[in-house]
C-alpha cells in the first residue's frame, strides 16, 4: 500500500520540484553546459577588452566590479527563464499546476535558479579573479555580495520567467521585463563589490549588503504574492 | 459641463505657454532662458510618477475584483504615463545640456525617470505579446505590482553610488530655487493643466479600450 | 461528493465555447460528454479540472455541505487529456515517484511497480527508457496512472482510449470501474466504446 494520503508541506512539495528540475537538467545537460560556456565566452570578452592590463590600478576596481556582475547578468538572462518556460513548452504545466500547490511550484522553481546561478558563480567568480587579477581586499564583504545579490537575480528573474513563460517572444521579453526589476540589486552589488574591492573594512560596504537583503525580501515577497494569479489559468 | 471644462483646459493651456514664454521672468542661477523648461519638465515628471501609482492602484484593484474595467484603466495610464515619462526625460535632457554642459550627469532624479521609462516600455510590450485579454490583464497587472516595489529601491541606492563616485560633481539644484511671485504662479498654473491634461486623456483612452471591447463581437 | 456545473459558460473573446450547462454527478455515477470535434469537451473538462476559469457561471465539488472550487480541490481531481503531457526525460516510474511525492505518497518501489502494473505495462521494460521515448499508447496507460496515483474521488477522462489497442480499452474500463467505487467519473470523447462505459450523457 502507498503512503499517508496527507498532502505533503509546501517544502516537502518545493523539495520534490526540485529534485526533479535538477534530474532534468542532469538528463539532457545541455542546457547548463551551454550556460556555462557562455559565461565563460564574456568573461573572455571582457578580459580581452578591459583587463587588468589595460586599466590602471586605481580605475581596476570600479570597472572590474561592474565587469563581473555584468558577466552574472547575462548568465542569468541567459539561463534563468528555462525553469518556467519549458514546463510551457513542454506541455508539463498543466500537470503541475494540478498536482502541486503553487507556492510549492514557486519555491521549488526558485531554489533551482538559485542552484544554477550558484553554479555559474562559483564557475566565474575564481576565474575572474585570477584572469582579471582582480584583488578583493574584504572577502567576507564580497561572499555576502555575492550571496545576497544572486538571491535578487534568481527571485525577480524566476517571477519573471513565470510572467513570460506564457506570452510571446518569451526570449526577448524576459530580459526586458528583468532588466528594469534587476537595476537596484545591480547597482547595489556593483557598488559594493567596488568597496570590497578596495577597503579591508567589512562594515564600510555594509549599507549595500542591506539594500540587497531588502530588496530580495520584498521582490521575494511580491513574487509569493502574485505567483498564484500568474501561474493558473 | 464637460465641454465647458475642456474649453477652459485648452484656453489655460494656451495662457499657460504664452506666459512661460512671454511673462514670467527668466530665473537667476540659470543659464540665460532656460529656466522656462521647468515649466514643462517638472510637471511632466510629475505626472509621469502618478500615472505609474495609477497603474499600480488599478493592477491590484484588478487582481481582486477581476473586472476589466480596471485594466483598462491600469493601461491607460502606463500608455500616457509612458509618454509623460518620454517627454520628462527629452527636457530633462535639453535642460542639463544648457545647464552643465552634459545632456546626462547621472542626477538621482534623472536616473529614477529612465528606470520608470524602462518599467512603462516593458509593461507595454509585455501587453504587446499576449494575445488573451484576461492573461494580459492578468500578467500586465502581477507585473505592475513588482515594478511597483522595485522601483523605490533605486532611489535609494543611487545616491549612496553617486556619492561615492561623483562627490564634486554639482548637485540638482531644482528643490533650492527661490521662485519669484510670476515664476511661482505659472508654474502651480502649469502643474494643474499637465495634470487636467493627463486625466482628461486618461479618460479618454479608458473610454476608447471600452468601446474596442464592446464592438468586438 | 458530487460534481456540479451551474449554468457554466466559456467563451473566448466573443466566440462562445461551452454552455450554458448544468449538470450534477453524483458518488458512483460516469457521466459522459459527446460531440462532435470543437465542440468544447475539451475546454470543459478543463474547466472542470479546474485548469481554465468559467466566463460565467461555476463549476465544484460539493460533499458534507461544502462547496470547493476544482482549483482548491485538486487533490480530489484526476485528469487524463490530449493536453496532459509528462516529463518525457524521466522515466515512467520517475514520472510517477515525482507525482506521487508532491502528492506525499510515500512511492517505495514495489507500489511504483504496481501502479505501473495496473495500467497494463510491464515495469521491467519500461524501467529504463524515457517516458519521450515509449510508445504513444504506452505513455497514455502512463496518463492513467498519473491521473489515478492519488485515489482522486473525482476523474476526468478526455479522449482516455486514444491511442489504445484492445488490451489499453480495457484498462480504460477497469479504472472507470474502479473509480465508480472512489467517487465519480466524466467521459469526454468522440468514441463509442468510451462512451458505453457512461451512465448519462451530456451532448455539446
Amino acid at each position: 500500500m502507498s503512503g499517508a494520503s496527507a498532502r505533503p508541506g509546501l517544502f516537502g512539495a518545493a523539495h520534490a520540484l526540485f529534485l526533479k528540475d535538477l534530474l532534468s537538467e542532469w538528463r539532457t545537460r545541455t542546457s547548463t553546459n551551454a550556460l556555462l560556456l557562455f559565461a565563460f565566452a564574456v568573461l573572455i570578452l571582457v578580459g580581452y577588452a578591459v583587463g587588468p592590463t589595460s586599466l590602471t590600478p586605481e580605475d581596476r576596481p570600479a570597472v572590474h566590479s561592474v565587469l563581473l556582475w555584468i558577466v552574472l547578468f547575462f548568465s542569468a538572462m541567459t539561463g534563468l527563464s528555462r525553469v518556467f518556460v519549458k514546463e510551457e513548452d513542454a506541455g508539463t504545466g498543466a500537470a503541475l499546476r494540478l498536482s502541486a500547490p503553487p507556492h510549492a511550484v514557486l519555491l521549488g522553481k526558485l531554489l533551482a535558479n538559485l542552484t544554477l546561478l550558484g553554479a555559474v558563480t562559483l564557475f566565474v567568480v575564481p576565474l575572474f579573479l585570477a584572469l582579471m587579477s582582480f584583488e578583493v581586499k574584504s572577502p567576507a564583504l564580497f561572499v555576502l555580495l555575492l550571496v545576497f545579490g544572486n538571491l535578487g537575480l534568481a527571485s525577480a528573474c524566476t517571477f519573471t520567467a513565470a510572467i513570460v513563460a506564457k506570452a510571446s517572444a518569451k526570449g526577448t521579453m524576459f530580459a526586458v521585463l528583468a532588466v528594469p526589476l534587476l537595476l537596484p540589486p545591480l547597482v547595489g552589488a556593483v557598488m559594493g563589490t567596488r568597496v570590497a574591492a578596495t577597503e579591508a573594512d567589512f562594515f564600510a560596504g555594509l549599507d549595500f549588503v542591506r539594500l540587497l537583503v531588502a530588496y530580495d525580501g520584498v521582490v521575494t515577497t511580491a513574487a509569493f504574492i502574485l505567483f498564484d494569479a500568474v501561474w493558473r489559468e | 459641463m464637460l465641454r465647458a471644462a475642456q474649453l477652459i483646459l485648452g484656453l489655460g493651456m494656451v495662457v499657460i505657454i504664452w506666459a512661460s514664454f512671454l511673462w514670467a521672468r527668466p530665473a537667476e542661477n540659470f543659464v540665460g532662458q532656460s529656466s522656462r523648461i521647468v515649466f514643462y519638465h517638472v510637471p511632466m515628471a510629475w505626472v509621469a510618477t502618478i500615472a505609474f501609482f495609477l497603474a499600480a492602484w488599478h493592477s491590484a484593484v484588478y487582481l481582486r475584483k477581476r473586472r476589466i474595467e480596471s485594466d483598462d484603466a491600469a493601461s491607460a495610464a502606463a500608455r500616457l504615463g509612458f509618454v509623460f515619462c518620454i517627454l520628462a526625460t527629452v527636457t530633462g535632457s535639453i535642460f542639463a545640456r544648457v545647464m552643465w554642459n552634459a545632456y546626462w550627469n547621472w542626477d538621482p532624479r534623472q536616473t529614477s525617470i529612465t528606470l520608470l521609462l524602462l518599467v512603462y516600455g516593458a509593461y507595454l510590450g509585455l501587453r504587446g505579446a499576449i494575445e488573451d485579454s484576461e492573461r494580459r490583464a492578468t500578467l500586465s497587472a502581477a507585473y505592475a505590482l513588482v515594478a511597483f516595489v522595485t522601483v523605490p529601491f533605486l532611489m535609494f541606492a543611487v545616491p549612496r553610488m553617486y556619492a561615492s563616485l561623483h562627490p564634486d560633481t554639482v548637485l540638482n539644484a531644482r528643490g533650492k530655487i527661490e521662485m519669484s511671485p510670476d515664476i511661482k504662479t505659472v508654474f502651480f498654473a502649469a502643474n494643474l493643466a499637465f495634470l487636467a491634461l493627463f486625466l482628461w486623456l486618461y479618460n479618454l483612452d479608458r473610454k476608447v479600450s471600452r468601446i474596442l471591447r464592446e464592438a468586438r463581437p | 461528493m458530487d460534481l456540479v456545473s451551474e449554468n457554466l459558460v466559456r467563451s473566448f473573446g466573443s466566440r462562445r465555447v461551452v454552455g450554458p450547462l448544468s449538470f450534477r454527478v453524483g458518488p458512483g455515477r460516469v457521466l459522459g460528454v459527446a460531440g462532435p470535434n470543437g465542440s468544447g469537451k475539451t475546454t470543459l473538462v478543463k474547466i472542470l479540472a479546474g485548469l481554465l476559469r468559467p466566463s460565467s457561471g461555476h463549476a465544484f465539488l460539493e460533499g458534507d455541505g461544502l462547496r470547493r472550487a476544482p482549483r482548491d480541490a485538486s487533490e480530489q481531481i484526476g485528469w487524463v487529456a490530449p493536453d496532459l503531457a509528462l516529463y518525457g526525460e524521466l522515466t515512467a516510474a520517475e514520472n510517477i515517484v515525482f507525482f506521487a511525492k508532491l502528492h506525499g505518497r510515500r512511492a517505495d518501489r514495489g507500489w511504483v511497480d504496481e501502479t505501473i502494473a495496473r495500467v497494463g505495462l510491464d515495469p521491467k521494460r519500461v524501467e529504463k527508457t524515457p517516458l519521450g521515448a515509449l510508445s504513444t499508447g504506452q505513455r497514455q496507460r502512463i496518463k492513467l496512472a498519473f491521473a489515478t496515483l492519488h485515489e482522486p474521488a473525482v476523474l476526468l477522462l478526455d479522449e482516455p482510449s486514444s491511442n489504445l489497442d484492445e488490451a489499453g480499452r480495457a484498462v480504460v474500463a477497469r479504472v472507470v470501474k474502479m473509480q465508480r467505487e472512489r467517487g465519480l467519473a466524466v467521459v469526454a470523447s468522440n468514441d463509442p466504446g468510451d462512451l458505453a462505459l457512461a451512465d448519462e450523457r451530456v451532448t455539446l
